[in-house]
């Protein structure tokens, strides 16, 4: 009994601050979006907030471009990021040291990655410019329009450079601790590199994959930095749409504002769940090989 | 071996080359389209940021210091919880432990207008612990994770050793703990300095603009045609982390080296 | 176990949500009662914080630089510049009254338009303050800025400048300009890729959709005597047909939008786009001085007419340091400051001092003021110039766009 107190009151400088101000903060969203708390009050009942966003098109067109970028992003600096730690933990000791220079973007702010994107990839960017000068295209118009152009690749780009430096340090800290030797056998059993990579290697990745992945998932859904200065107009980031209702409108929206927040931490619960019972069993079936 | 080159080319590519251009704009304003080397250079931006110092450097300051106050804030709140994860069992265990990652996982805009509204009515908002608090609670779980895996790294035998010997609560915690968590302990700091330093949007709801931050002064500039100050602002950003880092990497080691751990 | 750990959160919780009522009331001395001297007695030695539009780098300058090197050096006043968005700190004071702070953060703030009428109808602003300025009393017609926008002022904000609507292109670029709305739509369709606009709410893409409002539907006039639904209903019709057509021609085929002017300064200033357009009438000249353009931009107006505006300062209800703001909105009315406002090397924005007012010699340097090549004559902005018209056009019209133009 005197353990179980102990334990509490070891947990309580976790659980204080996550029950006061996390859980509350949760709360919060949610009675405003009811119409509570608000500085003025909000006519149309309890759900109205809900029941417009519901109805409303462009919610759900904004919903599925968010979830676009966000797999995309999650899956491409996932892909990218485990191939180039791969690719640097087998390069000759001397020179993995170059794998520093992958850890800049983790010390750039996402405003200043967003910036970065905009430099190199608009449509007068600095790849155009090379482009046009190496004779491939004769002005800036043809440029594609990768920033800005209703697809979201600048948004995933900036996400993705962000990104895969993170996945890279959690990959390598893990291929530490993978014996080399494993492959060498596998090299002289006539594998091919591939099949090394994807059936030797991988399956001890995968549990650091998915957990990064759940991580960045949920990060680029609900991030507000980068989608500030390459979001598009429509359909835009739920985040920035927030943002609009919350600070840009006037306050009759509130609660729409309020009512996005909410479906969006509800998402992420379901997500969480979901992703970790899909996760766990196609671990324990990758262990069965 | 060819691979191997392309690979390194690569790298350098991608992360060395975007800086090497964010150097050349710092001196070129109006570089353009289609010059692939700027033809004009304009002191411009240089004289502004010079003219700002001031402003710059305070804003820089205030940065730091909130990171590091939120360093300390966040292990504070995870030390004695991660070590009841690491060592004691009871059934809502791992309940618990997945609900205190969620700050972390969760989307942080979600509870953090909220909170905005929460620190209003309790009068810390547009202060520094307003943004020491909702920083805190939104980058923790890196430090208590990172302490957690410290914790189950060394056994508690060296716990119940001391214990044995007398050692009260605090004297095990400095002495026998903290020594064997130093390399947990710079982890969790690291990722959390990191994402407490680059943090632009929650320190600007719950700040208000009355925290000056770094990241908000550097903001308007990005969006802005003036590439030069934008530039040179993101390079000096980046100095204090660069230098953090290096400092911090060279005192561990010489800590650990004079206790004979190396 | 789990629900006893639930239950502790959830008290938890409704602890932190019944926190607090509020910093107790501070006695304040009734400012409002005081003159000027002492109120510059009391504003002596403190500090302002200002917050305004930060997305022009060309004013920050000038606030950063003059304004503040000489607030230090009249009244030892440490000026602070805060970047934030009028739309934002309107509601962030909407929320701080309701949650009942009665000491803010901002002390001065740059404001106009929908904007003021929303702070004004929450009762955020602290007034009537004008009658306590000497500079508003000596130099100001009070006809030229008694309503913002349609809205009347009532002495609660403090004038501060005038700006006018104007486009920005590339001359050796473009030889003969499009200077009607009209021919706009057709070289846009004759030139596709090479024009946008910022996307409303943003102010400057606002006010560039105003524009072509009044262009469209016969003039600002009818719109003047009050909001008029039905009036609004028929004759937006015409505008949102002239965007649609627009639309596939513009930059990255309409499908995105700048989502501010700042950002399409950007577009303009790399040569993606031909056309930059600004409320802030002498910003080519300025960026041409400081490297950014070429030489050879230069402004142009719609005959069709350009609108112009009146901003203003005002000071929040919880305004923590009133006496440093009111002693701060009386310098920037002063004037030197007027003067080094008006100088396109500094901002460029026009004067709201009543000219007749000042002496000869204060007159003459006004009236001598070189504005530089890239920006049009006063007479000439003056010839076309049309008023504002009353916010909530602005708001339908803001709200319409996205409706009929944005989401289609």
């Amino acid at each position: 009994m005197r353990d179980r107190a102990v334990v509490y009151l070891k947990l309580s400088p976790l659980l204080l601050p996550f029950a006061v101000i996390f859980s509350t903060g949760i709360f919060l969203a949610f009675l405003q979006s009811l119409g509570y708390f608000l500085p003025i009050p909000v006519q149309g009942g309890l759900f109205a907030a809900y029941r417009s966003l519901f109805r409303s098109l462009w919610f759900y067109q904004d919903f599925a471009f968010t979830l676009y970028c966000a797999f995309c992003s999650a899956l491409l600096s996932v892909s990218v990021g485990t191939a180039l730690a791969y690719g640097i933990w087998r390069l000759p000791i001397g020179l993995q040291k170059i794998g520093v220079l992958t850890k800049i973007p983790l010390i750039l702010p996402h405003i200043a990655v967003a910036f970065i994107v905009l430099m190199f990839f608009s449509k007068t960017g600095y790849i155009s410019s090379f482009l046009f000068q190496a004779g491939i295209i004769e002005s800036a118009e043809e440029f594609p329009p990768i920033l800005f152009g209703g697809r979201g690749w600048g948004i995933i780009l900036a996400y993705v450079y962000k990104e895969v430096p993170f996945v890279v340090l959690l990959v390598s800290s893990v291929l530490k601790k993978f014996e080399y030797a494993r492959i060498l056998t596998a090299q002289m059993l006539g594998a091919s590199r591939l099949t090394v990579f994807f059936r030797v290697v991988f399956p001890f990745l995968t549990p650091v994959v998915n957990t990064s992945f759940i991580i960045l998932f949920l990060y680029s859904f609900g991030a507000f930095d980068i989608p500030f200065l390459l979001g598009e107009s429509h359909p835009g980031m739920l985040s920035i749409q927030v943002y609009n209702l919350y600070f840009k409108r006037d306050l009759m929206n509130r609660p729409s504002a309020m009512a996005i927040l909410v479906v969006m931490f509800l998402f992420s619960l379901v997500f969480i769940y979901l992703y970790s019972r899909l996760a766990a069993r196609l671990e324990r079936e990758g262990r069965k090989l | 071996m060819i691979k191997r080159v392309l690979l390194i080319l690569l790298i350098v590519a991608v992360f060395l080359f975007p800086l090497i251009v964010l150097v050349f704009y710092t001196f070129a304003p109006g570089w353009s389209y289609p010059d692939l080397i700027p033809k004009i250079l304009h002191t411009g931006g240089l004289q502004y940021v010079w003219s700002q110092h001031e402003k710059i450097l305070r804003s820089l300051l205030t940065s730091f210091v909130y990171s590091l106050l939120v360093i300390l804030c966040t292990f504070l709140i995870s030390i004695f919880p991660a070590s009841v994860f690491a060592r004691s069992d009871f059934r809502a265990k791992k309940f618990l432990e997945s609900l205190a990652l969620a700050p972390a996982l969760v989307p942080a805009i979600t509870f953090s207008v909220g909170i905005h509204y929460l620190f209003i009515k309790t009068g810390i908002s547009d202060s520094l612990l307003g943004v020491v608090l909702v920083l805190s609670i939104f980058s923790y779980p890196y430090m208590l994770r990172s302490l957690t895996s410290g914790f189950l790294a060394f056994g508690v035998e060296y716990e119940v050793c001391a214990r044995n010997l007398g050692a009260g609560i605090l004297q095990r915690l400095f002495m026998v703990d903290l020594p064997l968590l130093l390399p947990s302990i710079v982890a969790g700091s690291t990722v959390v300095f990191l994402v407490a330093f680059s943090e632009y949007f929650l320190v600007f709801l719950i700040g208000g603009g009355s925290v000056e931050s770094y990241t908000g002064y550097l903001f308007p500039f990005l969006n802005s045609s003036d590439r030069a100050v934008a530039s040179l602002l993101t390079l000096i950003f980046m100095v204090i982390p660069i230098l953090l880092f290096f400092l911090v990497d060279e005192t561990v080691t010489l800590v650990y080296r004079k206790r004979g751990m190396l | 176990m789990k629900r006893f750990f639930l239950i502790i959160l959830f008290f938890f919780t409704a602890c932190g949500l019944v926190f607090g009522a509020g910093s107790p009331e501070q006695g304040e001395p009734d400012w409002l009662a005081m003159n000027f001297d002492q109120i510059e007695r009391a504003a002596r030695s403190t500090k302002v914080s200002f917050y305004m539009w930060g997305g022009s780098s060309i004013i920050n300058k000038w606030i950063d630089t003059y304004v503040t090197g000489e607030l230090k050096m009249r009244y030892e006043i440490e000026l602070e510049r805060v970047p934030m968005d009028a739309s934002v700190f309107v509601n962030k004071l909407l929320t701080e009254k309701q949650a009942g702070k009665e000491r803010g953060t901002i002390d001065l703030l740059w404001i106009n338009g929908e904007n003021y009428k929303n702070a004004y109808e929450a009762s955020l602003l602290f007034g009537p303050i004008t009658p306590l300025l000497p500079n508003y009393g000596k130099y100001v017609d009070e006809k030229t800025v008694e309503f913002d926008f349609g809205f009347p002022v009532n002495g609660y904000e403090v004038p501060y400048g005038r700006a006018q609507f104007v486009f920005e292109y590339d001359s050796a670029r473009i030889k003969d300009p499009p200077d009607t709305f009209e021919k706009l739509l057709l070289w846009v369709k004759q030139n596709p890729g090479r024009f946008t606009y910022p996307q409303p709410p943003d102010f400057t893409g606002s006010a560039f959709i105003r524009q072509v409002f009044y262009a469209l539907t016969g003039g600002h006039e009818q719109y003047l005597t009050g909001w008029d639904k039905e009036l609004f209903q028929r004759k937006s019709r015409l505008l949102w047909d002239y965007f649609n057509e627009m639309k596939p021609y513009l930059w990255q085929k309409g499908k995105t939008y700048p989502k501010d002017v700042a950002s399409l300064d950007t577009l303009f200033a790399r040569g993606e786009v031909d056309f930059n357009m600004t409320y802030h009438q002498a910003h080519a000249q300025n960026a041409i001085l400081t490297g950014q353009y070429k030489e050879s931009v230069r402004t142009i107006v719609m005959r069709d007419g350009s609108i112009y505006n009146t901003h203003f300062t005002a000071i929040p209800f919880n305004a923590p340091n009133k006496p440093g703001a009111l002693v701060t909105a009386n310098f920037l009315l002063s004037f030197e400051a007027q003067y080094s406002k008006n100088d396109p090397a500094n901002w460029g924005d026009f004067t709201v001092l009543d000219l007749n007012r000042l002496s000869r010699e204060e007159r003459e340097l006004f009236k001598t003021l070189d504005l530089g090549q890239a920006t049009l004559p006063v007479d000439v902005l003056a010839q076309h110039a049309v008023p504002e018209i009353r916010a909530e056009y602005l708001e339908a019209l803001e709200k319409g766009w996205e409706e009929h133009v944005l989401r289609q």
